[in-house]
């Protein structure tokens, strides 16, 4: 996964201060809420205080003095309740933040996502996107109201006890914090093996889930060729392998949580034992022993509990890394920084020996560019049919010319304005494309049209109906403009979905239109009349029409053929057919495709 | 208002039936290492309430006599220093045991229920699927598996908890029976703070839940159809519309967390107070000589280790809701009794036919039929065009014949042997070509050649650096339309069919190579029954029987030649290209006047 070495070589520290500066609210009143943190763990070392001074001042040898124990336990308990308070203020405050932090970051990461070049978009890339708008933000949420939380309140809460432990008895307490030190030493070796474990489970994890979509989203085909069993199997070999990841990563855990057990017992037993041997030499007392020795077990219980939420604040931070690598793709294709507007009206199409090649199938790199020096001047207002046999790159120049991607090199130049200047959004909304296997919204067929153009009324979706001669397609749909068209248009047939998305673009009303194929599952009466159609709404536009049913070729001003990345052809229909070259070849191959034979023969 | 009170009784106590329910059943799938962890579990609560006694031991016995009365035997400061880090140690190993193999029970069984769903998932045929959106039922395996087990992580723990608040109350009450009592009394009061707070958090934690799949369903479908998105420069618009939601899941959030903080605040603060009740009471007891200060302290010890424990029941309550909404949607899934296959629906056809509907329909939903009273045979070993327009049922009647769905009424039968479909939007997975074409199959590498020279595709193929171990990405995103295509084709060929059924599976190469897939088709299956959807008129021709479907039924069957003779609405959808290339600007000629697209021009 590329996204996550991105990120993948900052330290955790330096991933957590990224984070707060990508959620800046994070940081809004902290000083207050930390405040509020260190009086809330002021009020867990009141119990320890209590005991020492209860033993030393309440509990003598000589008889318990009721008046000074009652005092103490006034004292002690409002200092609980003030405590507390303290503590509930600072948790709602950190929760409140850190709430609508996440908010942000997910729109953020949201909109980012949307901006980025349809190169990052891939299928396989589709579920970890959306992962790291669900899943990762989900892991830092989980972070912040438990693990986020006990960092702050336990960090404070160490400090204090820290200070107290010194006050009663200074070579107790280093001696107590001596040996307690290697455990931060075994602390980290621990969770540096912990991190690696839980990334690879991540990985598999992700792996599983795609496994399984490939099982949902191609049930028919693989019940078409019984090969579910097979595809089950895969996917179960793939859950064994996430269940060792994760089981691995849960044993280096599993001794996380009891090394800090047996430091804080071998920490009392020094304790306990220098205490023991000094006697009362130093100034020790009984009580202020057994408070040390509750006071070693409040020092230690933090770091008990700082190891259950490792783990946790292993994910967020693995979370965050994936986050961050999102945030720090580059969104493409780069947004001008000084964008130059286009020229009003239709708009001419400048192709400079452009070249341009996949990166996707980046284990070979000797791989042909699939676009080799293509050049080409349209005016405003051409029809032009790109043609060429199937894998010939007419899809890839098409997304070239709609900025998807950038050529590797050479330029495209949209109205006078090279594509690199194009203010994105007025690209959107003066060119549109029109792929072979078009995305519908799981929606009504209304509601797909009107996505082109958000707030078009019903009359003015009729009218892209008729203007397209598609009534009585509309009128044999059950209910019309308000029938549902299901997930990804699959209640549709497929000739239907590519006339809605032609329906779409047409409402969308651009100067450029890019037709990829669009018409290719339409029965041919339908698509001669809605070539006609398609004719009369392209006046005052520039059409760029890929196709293999060569009637769109001929009524075209003008024909480009593509053949293996080159643009070998260029010229009017007539005039290419009269040359005998290639164009020559495929329109005779589709004029004897289409003949049924009666009439000429 | 009692009436009330009573079904919310009702469903409380049904809802706890339901989680032992699950409990039960999920610790059946794998209960050793379930129950080791439960052990290891066990052996931390007795340890802790052992660490408890050693502390009263040592202040008795080790400091109250040294820093109060001078002297110590040596050898007792070491009994007391050994059995502090003895039992501290075999506490951490508790502690190690549980972790791991709840660890374990958790991911086996989460293992094993993904293969179980995976498994039921490919009994089910493509009629089930239908219904059902793919999102969802792709959950069902993943993460609803992941939630319904995520109740058992904190179970162990949480049995020894129930284990130590047992023991260590039998041991307060041993040592001083009033103070035992008051502190055995605080007990039930946390559970019952804990399991009020759960049922109160429950409310938003679900809402939480229900915003989030919401959001998930939205993004997954927004960035899925990002090409769409960006086409129309709805980016910002879509942000905006799914940030709407993202909010909805902040606000229930939100409620849940400042909840959480007001209820934490609060189960933090009663032990604590309880202690300093402790510490005056104990001083009451000291007094009157009932307890040492060692029994005191202990007690205080005990009830300070107890926090976090006690919480964790809380925990193992909160996953509790979460996991049975997941379990439910796991068991959907599992229970749901397999629905017929339309396969086994599919007789064998008589002698010398090829494929037959005998009054076969078929409503995707009832009342609209996309198919109604289709009877048709097809020849045996020969190729058969299958003609409509867009949306007439072509690939409604394809997948009947192959047996993806089964007709509302009527019969298909086929003719004996491999059957094989090739869809009109190929399905490629994210492997590699070889294992595209082989899909799960045997094949050798010559057989895999061979098919794809028949669907010409050989030289693409070979032109790829990896040739068939080239992987095609999810979907096979990195080959174009047309190269798509012929590895479905191929795919089918390979299995050397019986029946070959295509789905407009040309529609994206041009011409010249669509005439040598035909071509090369018809050479290499001598024996084979074709039933084809076309749409050009050479490959239409070239089939030995034509059935043109129109206005949901079989309007004509015949040869091309007799068709085009015979019927109108054929003619004039054959003839549509060419009439359109001798006269260009004949906009709605006579023959293809509206209404000939769906109604037949009879
Ligand atoms: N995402 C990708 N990664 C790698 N290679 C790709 C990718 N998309 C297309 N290709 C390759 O680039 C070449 C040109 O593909 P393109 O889709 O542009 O062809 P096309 O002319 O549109 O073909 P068709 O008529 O079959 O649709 C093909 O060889 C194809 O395999
Ligand atoms: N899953 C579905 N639910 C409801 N209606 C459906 C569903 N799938 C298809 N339809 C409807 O059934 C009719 C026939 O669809 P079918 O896909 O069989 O048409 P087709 O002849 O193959 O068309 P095309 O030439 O466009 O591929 C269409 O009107 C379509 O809207
Ligand atoms: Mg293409
Ligand atoms: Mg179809």
């Amino acid at each position: 996964m590329e996204d996550e070495e991105l990120g993948g070589r900052l330290g955790a520290a330096r991933i957590l201060s990224r984070g707060v500066q990508e959620a800046p609210r994070l940081r809004e009143g902290f000083a207050r809420t930390m405040l509020y943190a260190v009086i809330g763990a002021a009020g867990r070392v009141v119990i320890p205080i209590t005991v020492q001074q209860g033993i030393d001042h309440g509990f003598t040898s000589a008889g318990v003095r009721m008046g000074f124990v009652t005092t103490l336990c006034a004292i002690a308990g409002g200092a609980v309740i003030i405590g507390t308070l303290a503590q509930r203020a600072a948790v709602l405050r950190l929760g409140r933040r850190s709430e609508g932090a996440l908010y942000d970051l997910r729109v953020r990461v949201i909109r980012h996502i949307h901006q980025l070049s349809l190169a990052d978009h891939t299928e396989e890339r589709r579920g970890a996107l959306v992962a790291r708008v669900t899943s990762d933000v989900e892991t830092l949420a989980e972070f912040f109201s438990w693990g986020g939380l006990a960092w702050l309140l336990d960090g404070a809460l160490m400090l204090i006890v820290a200070a107290v432990m010194l006050s009663y008895d200074w070579l107790l307490a280093l001696i107590a914090f001596g040996v307690a030190l290697p455990l931060v030493w075994v602390l980290r070796v621990v969770q540096t093996h912990l991190g690696k474990a839980y990334d690879k489970a991540r990985s598999r994890n992700a792996e599983l889930l795609g496994s399984i979509t490939e099982v949902v989203t191609g049930a028919e085909s693989l019940r078409a060729y019984k090969a579910g069993h097979i595809m089950a199997g895969r996917t179960k070999v793939v859950a064994r392998q996430r269940g060792d990841a994760f089981v691995r990563a849960g044993t280096i855990g599993a001794f996380l949580f009891p090394s800090g057990e047996v430091f804080s017992a071998l920490t009392v037993a020094a304790v306990v034992g220098v205490g023991v041997l000094r006697g009362t030499a130093g100034g020790l007392t009984a009580g202020a022993l057994v408070g040390f020795v509750f006071l070693t077990y409040r020092f230690l219980e933090p770091i008990a509990e700082f190891t259950e939420v490792l783990d946790q604040t292993q994910t967020a931070v693995a979370g965050m890394r994936r986050l961050l690598g999102i945030l720090d793709l580059p969104i493409g294709p780069p947004q001008p920084t000084s964008p130059k507007a286009l020229p009003a009206g239709p708009l001419s199409i400048h192709v400079n020996d452009v070249t341009f090649r996949y990166r996707s199938r980046g284990e070979v790199d000797d791989d042909e560019p699939v676009l080799i020096g293509v050049s080409a001047k349209i005016p405003p207002g051409q029809q032009v049919a790109l043609v060429g046999s199937t894998g010939s790159g007419k899809t890839t120049l098409g997304r070239l010319l709609a900025r998807f991607a950038d050529p590797l090199a050479g330029q495209v130049v949209l109205g006078g304005v090279p594509l690199t200047h194009v203010d994105n959004t007025e690209l959107r909304s003066r060119l549109v494309v029109v792929p072979q296997e078009p995305f519908l919204f799981d929606d009504t067929i209304a509601a797909n049209l009107g996505f082109a153009s958000p707030g078009t009324s019903l009359a003015e979706l009729e009218h892209a109906v008729t203007a397209l001669d598609l009534d009585d397609w509309l009128a044999s749909m059950p209910d019309g403009l308000q029938t549902q068209v299901g997930e990804r248009g699959m209640q549709l047939s497929a000739g239907e979905r590519q006339l809605v998305a032609l329906l779409r673009a047409s409402v969308a009303d651009p100067d450029v239109l890019i037709l990829d194929e669009a018409t290719s599952s339409v029965d041919a009466l339908t698509e001669v009349r809605m070539a006609r159609a398609l004719e009369r709404l392209a006046q005052g536009r520039t059409t760029i029409a890929i196709a293999h049913r060569l009637s769109t070729a001929m009524r075209a001003d003008r024909v480009l053929v593509l053949e293996h990345g080159r643009l070998i052809e260029d010229g009017p229909h007539d005039q290419l057919v009269e040359a005998g070259g290639r164009y020559a070849e495929l329109f005779s191959a589709w004029v004897s495709s289409t003949s049924t034979g009666t009439d000429e023969a | 208002m009692s009436g009330g009170n009573q079904a919310s009784t009702r469903a409380r106590r049904d809802r706890w039936r339901s989680a032992a329910l699950l409990i039960r059943d999920l610790v059946r799938i794998h209960p050793r290492p379930f129950f080791i962890a439960v052990s290891g579990s066990s052996v931390f609560a007795l340890c802790t309430v052992a660490s408890a006694v050693v502390l009263r031991w040592i202040i008795d016995h080790v400091i109250d006599p040294r820093l109060r009365q001078g002297t110590v035997a040596v050898g007792t400061v070491v009994i007391g220093l050994g059995l502090v880090i003895a039992v501290g140690v075999i506490r951490a190993a508790g502690v190690v045991v549980r972790r791991t193999w709840a660890g374990i029970a958790h991911w086996r069984i989460a293992e094993t229920l993904t293969g179980q769903v995976v498994d039921r998932l490919v009994a089910q045929p493509v009629s089930w699927y239908q219904r059902r959106p793919s999102g969802d039922l792709a959950a069902r395996g993943g993460v609803d598996v992941d939630a319904s087990v995520d109740v058992l992580s904190p179970l162990p723990f949480a049995t020894g908890v129930v284990l130590l608040v047992f023991v260590s109350s039998m041991w307060m009450l041993l040592i001083d029976v009033p103070l035992g009592l008051f502190a055995v009394a605080i007990f039930p009061v946390l559970i019952a703070i804990n399991i009020t707070y759960q049922h109160r958090v429950d409310r938003h934690y679900t809402a939480a839940q229900g915003h989030l799949g919401d959001l998930s369903a939205a993004v997954h479908e927004s960035f899925e159809g990002v090409q769409v998105v960006k086409a129309f420069g709805a980016e910002a618009r879509e942000t905006e519309r799914l940030s709407v939601i993202a909010g909805r899941l902040r606000e229930s959030r939100t409620s849940a967390v400042l909840l959480k903080g007001s209820f934490d605040a609060l189960l933090d603060s009663i032990p604590a107070l309880a202690n300093v009740a402790l510490v005056l009471l104990g001083a009451y007891r000291i007094r009157s000589g009932d307890i040492t200060i060692g029994d005191l302290a202990s007690m205080i010890y005990m009830f300070t280790l107890l926090v976090f424990p006690l919480r964790l029941i809380g925990f193992a309550l909160s996953a509790l809701p979460h996991s049975l909404a997941g379990w439910n949607r796991v068991r959907e899934v599992l229970d749901e009794p397999l629905e017929a296959d339309p396969e086994l629906g599919v007789a064998v056809a008589a002698d010398g036919v090829g494929v037959a509907f005998a009054g076969v329909s078929y409503e995707f939903e009832a009342g609209r039929a996309v198919l109604s009273g289709v009877d048709v045979s097809v020849v045996r070993g020969g190729t058969t065009a299958l003609v409509g327009t867009t949306g007439s049922g072509k690939t409604t009647l394809l997948r009947l014949a192959a047996g993806l769905i089964g007709p509302s009424s009527g019969t298909v039968s086929t003719v004996p042997g491999t059957r094989t479909i090739v869809l009109q939007e190929a399905f490629l997975l994210g492997a590699s070509l070889r294992d595209n074409i082989a899909f799960g199959g045997d094949f050798g590498d010559d057989e895999i050649w061979t098919a794809l020279d028949t669907a010409e595709g050989r030289d693409f193929v070979e032109d790829l650096p990896r040739q068939l171990d080239t992987e095609v990405g999810e979907r096979g995103v990195s080959l174009s339309g047309g190269q798509r295509q012929r590895v479905a084709l191929a795919r089918a060929l390979v299995r050397r069919p019986a029946l070959l059924l295509m789905d407009d599976t040309t529609s994206a190469l041009d011409p010249s190579t669509e005439a040598r897939v035909v071509a090369r088709l018809r050479a290499a299956l001598t024996d084979a029954t074709v039933l084809m959807v076309a749409s050009r008129p050479s490959t239409i021709a070239l089939a030995d029987q034509v059935v043109f479907l129109n206005d949901t039924t079989i309007e004509a069957t015949g040869t091309h030649i007799e068709l085009l003779a015979t019927n109108d609405t054929y003619r004039s959808i054959m003839e549509a290209f060419e009439l359109d290339r001798s006269d260009p600007d004949a906009v709605g000629a006579p023959v293809i006047g509206p209404g000939s697209v769906t109604g037949g021009a009879t």
